[in-house]
């Protein structure tokens, strides 16, 4: 009797235990998925975005474009160059452009201890290309660097009216480059003076800038 | 001290200074890139040069007997027009004057050609310092042949003859090449 009481009160026991412990398992695992239910409440989408490109492309226009000037230039003669700037990006430019010139040597004609003398540079835009045989402009003329000396165009310089250059159009600039050469000297018993451009040599290039288009602003 | 990778501070350290630099980089490359784009050409050239230059610059005169001498262009431009600056020493005894021909091919027996050339101003004076001009075209490494014509001198008389070329004025006509 007493051990049939016994065995009843373990079997009661075990069975507390077993009650606590599913009690136990089925909080932990209802707090559980509540943490993973908050966890993976995410909303998603998807934007693709391309940078564009902003390549300008210099050309001859007509003739030989950037070319050196053969023979021995005096005071007074011009040699003009045609050449097409184009945007071959993606992206539309500014209007605008600016144009720097380095002569190397740097001082050679282009900062002569002489007021007056050295290198100046002009250029010119036709709307169309330019006849090279007159090296005239069967279009539209506008002039886009007044004649500048080489020395000021050491620092880059803004040109003017140079128009947007729309890369999805092709559009280009079709450029004339006048270079002059001023000089005012005595050579006496054909001995040029102790400063004197005579002689001198020099390497200019030209670098033209373009700038991006304004930034855009797209709601969408 | 040598920082290897073994250790976990030195993996963090060398992690954090990869993504700095990383950082740093990434930024000014891609908004150079997207800011403006350039073109360049390059085109050289060289300057002429210009003068003539007389084989001699002083004569002395003792007697009125003509001299001649022949100028040159020895630069690399051709010429329109030279000058020459004149300088006439003042005599003991007289008043000798002079004239400047000038002849294409050179002088025989004092003549051009047969003629007497083309003279170049008027009539010089001793004791006198002055510049006269002629616009004769005178190609590169030409020359010209200048006849001195005194009258009056019975003393030693000098003369000082200074060939000189001023640009652009004297030199050929402007060339404008389009290319």
């Amino acid at each position: 009797m007493s051990k049939h009481r016994h065995t009843t009160k373990k079997e009661r026991a075990y069975g507390k235990i077993a009650v606590a412990g599913l009690l136990t398992t089925s909080v932990g695992l209802l707090a559980t998925a509540g943490v993973y239910a908050g966890l993976s409440a995410t909303a998603t989408g998807a934007e693709s975005v391309t940078s564009g490109s902003l390549n300008l492309q210099l050309s001859p226009d007509v003739g030989a474009g950037f070319s050196n000037f053969t023979g021995a230039m005096a005071p007074g003669d011009t040699d003009n160059v045609y050449v097409t700037l184009k945007n071959t990006g993606t992206l539309a430019s500014a209007a605008g452009m600016t144009l720097q010139v380095a002569g190397s040597p740097v001082n050679a004609l282009t900062n002569g201890s002489i007021a007056g003398e050295g290198l100046s540079i002009a250029a010119t835009e036709c709307s169309v290309a330019w006849t090279l045989a007159t090296g005239t402009c069967s279009g539209a003329t506008t002039t886009v660097l007044a004649t500048t000396t080489a020395s000021t165009l050491a620092t880059a310089q803004a040109l003017s009216n140079i128009p947007a250059l729309a890369a999805a159009t092709g559009q280009a600039a079709h450029i004339q480059i006048s270079l002059t050469l001023a000089g005012t000297e005595t050579s006496t018993n054909g001995t040029p003076p102790a400063s004197t451009i005579q002689g001198l040599s020099t390497t200019l290039t030209y670098t033209f800038t373009e700038q991006q288009r304004t930034g855009t602003v797209t709601n969408q | 001290m040598l920082c290897l990778t073994t250790t976990r501070a030195c993996r963090t350290v060398a992690t954090a200074a990869v993504l700095l630099l990383g950082v740093g980089l990434v930024p000014p490359i891609a908004s150079a890139a997207g800011v403006h784009g350039q073109a360049t050409g390059t085109e050289a050239m060289t300057a002429g040069t210009w003068g003539v230059h007389a084989v001699s610059t002083s004569f002395t005169f003792t007697v009125s007997t003509d001299q001649t001498v022949t100028v040159t262009n020895t630069g690399t431009i051709a010429l329109s027009a030279e000058s020459y600056g004149v300088t006439i020493s003042r005599p003991l005894i007289g008043a000798p004057t002079f004239k400047l021909f000038e002849c294409t091919s050179a002088w025989s027996a004092n003549k051009c050609a047969g003629g007497s050339g083309t003279q170049i101003g008027g009539t010089l004076h001793s004791n006198s310092t002055t510049t006269v001009s002629i616009s004769t075209a005178l190609a590169v490494s030409g020359s010209l042949y200048l006849q001195w014509e005194p009258t009056g001198v019975s003393v030693a008389t000098t003369i000082t003859l200074s060939p000189q070329v001023t640009s652009p004025t004297q030199l050929r006509a402007a060339v404008k090449t389009n290319q």
